[in-house]
């Protein structure tokens, strides 16, 4: 399938650059701190090694926070009921079986399985098609609030309002408590750190940056997110497992409101984003409240608090920000960005024969309220195609371009891709089905290198590595060809953020090539480039659609452009489709030019 | 050949008349990482309409926000009545004299005329004054103050927005596509109120698609392509109706 | 008759905890997490009302006048930065709380503090004795309400804050100073969280945590609401009633969480909540 391509290799900045200390890094230095911490009972004193104990268990449901916060952009304060929930399985079960093999099997099996499936509900009912990211946020404040009113609601089970006290526990001194703690915990951020870095880690912050793009690559955003929410759910939930054990007591403050938010402080002081931060945050912090708090309990929370509300506005990044960005001011620490090689691939899709109708519209009808957008659209088109929209502002044109890529939207009369039905598709199954579409505004992903972005609009072919990356990046020679003319191919490694409005244009538009569309709808792709940028787009467009398996539809105002590239022009008028026809026709048409220079109004 | 005759457009324009109610020396100005207006050099005499076309997605209406400091000025000057903007506010303009009347959803649907013309005056004692002078421009709108802006015609909607534009007395005004879905009649209607307040002094900058509509009205024209200025002139030159056209039809 | 009683002031209760933390979300779209630090913050106002020996009824002025002087400063240091990062003012308002209730517990001590009832006693109504209290908060509500219906429905400066509700970018092109709108209703909304503080003592121990037992179920009807105080009192009502009826026939537990479970499935089934009807 994948189909080395010199040339294209040529084009990319030395393949392989991660040199094999990057890559084993992390597992020597989580190896060297697991043998530390080893270590460490032997030096602390007892009050040290159970706070730290407790603090370190702590800072597990700390990186889930971070996972869903840092890099999903999902702000959640939901993680403490699941560490709550885990930690009251395990107390359950352990008070009603005792620790006997089997008994700390189910606990622990309990304890996992329990918040997974916990946070498979709340993760149906925080995510759905044009969910907003406060609503998800809404709802994590309501999880740990129902679970606490459930453990007060439990009588004897739960212990009601003081918690289970006295069950049998792992067979553990405390100083073997503190050395599973951090192994768990080394574990843990060693796993977060991997995935977050590996190619699938990407897509995590790919749906924080634009979810939406997401689902116009094919992606489940969805799917994504719930499975997240339940996996860390699981996670979280172990930590419970841990907590029960090693502290020998349950209370309904554990899967509480406001342990979720200092999870949430933890995270935001230590810097979100990071792993590390949050981590190395939730022991500072809580170590010295354990520490600080009997003698100045509330000069302490005065200080926390004050300090969290100035992290939050002035230091966005946490502490973490503010060491990164010491440690890039010293010689040694700028790490130059690496990228994968590009390679071609051969191409999917099946070879369509022209003249195959691609998309079929019939008496499409689309209405705001009292206010008709759309009126009796019927528009056919086939393949090899290149059909400009044009109009005047108002006709309609983004209206029917949204229409054709999102099924959810409301519309009457039917809209087919290749024989399907559309209606109630959401856009992801909407680009399975073969439409690409490119965005006015350039929707990139402004975080991601532009060897990630082109990634992911591949993953919904090739999967994406949850453990590392893969050193060539397979792109259909289309997507290579927009690269290379653009001179994309040689910025690989740099964030999208970076590029120029045209190159952004550019890359989402190699993007959607990527994706192997058999139509591609292109909503105003030269605002805002310059000449010689048009120019590119243009012939990339005409390139495209000439061997016959694409059709394109565009949406366009520079009729010049237009009158260049189209096979077909449709122009749309007030809503309804008032001229279909070649260049020649409508460019030569009266009633185009009155629309244009106003004369058709009312 | 486009780019010279911007740049001798510019170099004209760029000498303004002393005393001009508004100059703009090479604007530039855009959203996030997209430039839209690239260096536009143009003047409005005190008493003088200026119409400024071009296709949609041109940069008329980012010209006019950044005039108003809704877009943030990038490069070159911007002076009204002699008196250079740096990063003047709205509400400052308005003060100034500025009138605007905009395109984009430029009425408040769901409140009641009343309401949205209340919301126009800097103090609720200033309206008697600035509704005697809107009745003088639209009588029809005095009986339907209590209804909601929302229920007016498309056409209606255009008059409230203008007549809005003009009861402060402004001394400059900055209209965007006020004969859009408008029908003839009224259409000319418009013309006949603007035409009496340019009499009366006030200086317009008029942005417009409607070619016959803006050459009929203003004095002067200039035509934006790609956030430049590619053509201007009187628009009592014999050609200039069909030098317009060419620039906006397909 | 004693039920409809128990959710018509139950619901009176809720529309007077829950209206400041609307006025803010509506103009600002911030959500207040400070909110409850306000609600303490005015029922200490009645406590310290109390031990200087005036009328407990002087505690409201003075909790409105104290939360919107602070809610000003906090305003102009706080939210004002945090206008483009809406999920990071929850935070730092959130945090604010936390400073506010350490300073409240550090001068006045975290011991419970007891106020005098604002009005005590029960009295014969239809038929029932009832908490002459509940049925005086009925009433403030009902003034509570009307005022700010009347506040934003005839006030220029209600004007100014539906107009920046509905078009910030039209509200600021007209010269509305936008900043000046958004500092005067949040302050506004501080003073009546602080109000609500006050009126919130003769049913409820007065600590300095106190606050956010009452924020989560004020924050869910504000969402449900979504910026309309008509739709607010409507949710009042519903979610008011409902907790009542499984309070008083399900479970007292079950009741509790009732507000925040019953908002979040509205909010899922129809995410503009109670403003659409």
């Amino acid at each position: 399938m994948l189909e080395t391509a010199p040339v294209a290799r040529r084009a990319v900045p030395a393949p392989g650059r991660r040199p094999r200390l990057a890559r084993t890094a992390p597992f020597v230095v989580a190896g060297l701190t697991a043998l530390a911490l080893w270590i460490a009972p032997l030096v602390l004193d007892t009050f040290a090694v159970n706070v730290l104990t407790r603090s370190m268990i702590y800072a597990v449901p700390a990186v889930t926070v971070d996972l869903l916060w840092g890099f999903a952009g999902i702000l959640t304060f939901g993680q403490a009921a699941f560490f709550g929930v885990g930690a009251y399985a395990a107390a359950m079960i352990l008070n009603a079986y005792g620790a006997t093999p089997l008994g700390i099997a189910a606990a622990l099996a309990t304890a996992i399985a329990a918040p997974a499936l916990l946070g498979l509900v709340v993760g149906w009912l925080s995510f759905y098609h044009r969910s907003t990211p406060l609503y998800a946020s809404v709802i994590s404040l309501v999880v740990p609030i129902v679970v606490v009113q459930l453990i007060y609601a439990g009588g004897e089970w739960t212990g009601s309002s003081s918690g289970l006290v006295g069950f049998d526990v792992l067979p553990f001194e405390i100083e073997g408590y503190f050395r599973l703690a951090a192994l768990v915990l080394v574990a843990v951020t060693l796993a977060a750190w991997i995935l977050v870095r590996s190619d699938a880690g990407r897509a995590l912050v790919a749906l924080r940056d634009n979810e939406a793009r997401c689902a116009y690559l094919g992606l489940n955003p969805r799917r994504l997110q719930i499975l997240l929410t339940a996996g860390l759910a699981a996670v979280a939930g172990f930590a419970g497992f841990l907590f029960a054990n090693a502290s020998g007591v349950v209370a309904p403050e554990n899967a509480g409101f406001l342990f979720g938010t200092e999870l949430v402080i933890w995270v935001a002081l230590g810097g979100r984003g990071t792993l590390l931060g949050p981590v190395l945050g939730t022991i500072a912090i809580d170590y010295l409240a354990a520490n600080l708090s009997g003698d100045l309990p509330f000069l302490w929370q005065l200080l926390l608090g004050t300090a969290f509300v100035a992290i939050i506005i002035l230091l966005p990044g946490g502490l973490a920000d503010l060491v990164g960005r010491l440690w890039r001011v010293l010689p040694f620490g700028r790490s130059g960005p690496s990228a994968p090689a590009l390679a071609a691939r051969e191409d999917g899709t099946e070879p369509t024969a022209t003249d195959t109708s691609i998309l079929k519209v019939q008496g499409l009808a689309k209405a705001y309220g009292s206010l008709t957008v759309l009126e009796a659209i019927d528009l056919e088109i086939r393949a090899g195609e290149l059909v400009s929209l044009v109009g005047p502002n108002g006709a309609g044109k983004t209206t029917l371009m949204r229409c054709l890529s999102d099924g959810t939207e409301p519309f009457t009369g039917s809209i087919a891709v290749g024989g399907t039905a559309i209606t109630g598709l959401t856009p992801n199954r909407i680009v399975g089905l073969g439409v690409g579409r490119k965005f006015q505004v350039a929707s990139v992903f402004e975080s991601l290198s532009v060897a990630d972005c082109l990634r992911l609009a591949r993953a919904s072919h090739d999967g994406l590595n949850p453990t590392g990356r893969a050193a060539t990046l397979g792109l259909p020679q289309a997507a290579l060809d927009v690269l290379r003319m653009t001179g994309l191919d040689r910025r690989l490694p740099e964030p999208a953020r970076l590029l120029s409005h045209g190159q952004k244009q550019a890359l989402e538009l190699a993007m959607v090539v990527a994706l192997e569309p058999r139509l591609i709808l292109l909503d105003e792709p030269t605002a805002g480039l310059t000449k010689a940028e048009r120019t590119t787009i243009g012939r990339v467009l005409k390139d495209l659609t000439a061997n016959g398996r694409i059709a394109a539809v565009l949406v366009e105002h520079d009729l010049d452009f237009v009158r260049e590239i189209s096979s077909r022009i449709v122009v749309l008028h007030q809503g309804r489709l008032v001229l279909d026809g070649t260049v020649e026709a409508v460019v030569g048409s009266e009633l185009v030019r009155t629309i244009y220079s106003g004369g058709a109004h009312g | 050949m486009a780019e010279a005759m911007t740049d001798a457009t510019a170099a004209a324009a760029r000498v303004a008349p002393a005393g001009a109610a508004l100059a703009l020396d090479n604007v530039a100005s855009g959203y996030g990482a997209v430039s839209i207006v690239k260096g536009v050099s143009l003047s409005v005499a005190p008493g003088e309409i200026v119409a400024l076309l071009g296709k949609n997605g041109m940069g008329k209406t980012t010209l006019l926000k950044t005039i108003l400091g809704m877009v943030a000025l990038r490069g070159g000057g911007i002076t009204i009545d002699g008196q250079a903007l740096g990063t003047l506010s709205p509400a400052k303009l308005v003060a100034l004299g500025v009138g605007y009347a905009p395109q984009e959803q430029p009425l408040f649907q769901d409140l009641s005329i009343r309401d949205n013309l209340r919301l126009a005056v800097p103090s609720d004692r200033h309206l008697p004054a600035a509704l005697e002078r809107l009745f003088g421009h639209f009588p029809f709108l005095k009986d339907r103050l209590a209804q909601r802006a929302g229920t007016l015609s498309g056409g209606e909607q255009k008059m409230l927005i203008l007549g809005r534009a003009l009861m402060l007395r402004p001394r400059l005004l900055l209209i965007d596509e006020i004969s859009e879905g408008v029908q003839p009649s009224m259409v000319e209607r418009l013309r006949k109120v603007l035409l009496a307040e340019r009499d009366g002094g006030l200086s317009m900058l008029v942005v417009e698609q409607h070619v016959a509509f803006a050459l009929g009205l203003a004095d002067r024209y200039a035509v934006l392509k790609l956030g430049e200025i590619v053509d201007s002139g009187s628009t009592k030159a014999p050609d200039a109706q069909a030098r317009v056209i060419d620039h906006l039809a397909v | 008759m004693l039920l409809t009683l128990d959710i018509l002031t139950t619901a009176a209760i809720l529309f007077i905890v829950s209206i400041g933390l609307l006025a803010i979300f509506g103009v600002l779209k911030i959500i207040n997490f400070a909110h409850g630090a306000w609600l303490t913050v005015g029922a200490y106002c009645a406590v310290v009302t109390a031990k200087l020996g005036l009328n407990p009824w002087l505690a409201l002025p003075l909790a409105f006048l104290v939360g919107a002087v602070l809610g000003g400063i906090a305003e102009h240091f706080i939210i004002r930065p945090l206008y483009r990062r809406p999920l990071d003012a929850i935070l730092a308002t959130w945090g604010l709380g936390i400073v506010v209730g350490q300073l409240v517990t550090l001068g006045l001590g975290r011991d419970v503090q007891l106020t005098p009832n604002l009005y005590a006693g029960t009295v014969a109504f239809l038929g029932v004795d009832y908490s002459a209290y509940r049925l005086v908060a009925l009433g403030i509500a009902l003034v509570i309400g009307t005022m700010f219906a009347l506040a934003i429905e005839r006030t220029r400066l209600g004007l100014s804050a539906r107009a920046v509700i509905m078009n910030e970018t039209l509200a600021r092109s007209l010269g509305i100073d936008t900043g000046r709108v958004r500092l005067v209703v949040f302050m506004i909304g501080a003073g009546l969280a602080a109000l609500a503080g006050v009126l919130l003592t003769p049913l409820t121990s007065v600590d300095p945590n106190m606050g956010v037992a009452w924020l989560i179920g004020a924050f869910m009807l504000v969402m449900v609401a979504d910026a309309s105080y008509l739709a607010l009192a409507a949710a009042c009502l519903v979610f008011g009633a409902a907790q009542v009826l499984i309070s008083t026939f399900v479970s007292p537990i079950l009741g509790s969480i009732a507000i925040a479970v019953l908002a979040a499935l509205v909010l899922r089934i129809s995410p503009k909540g109670f403003s659409r009807a």
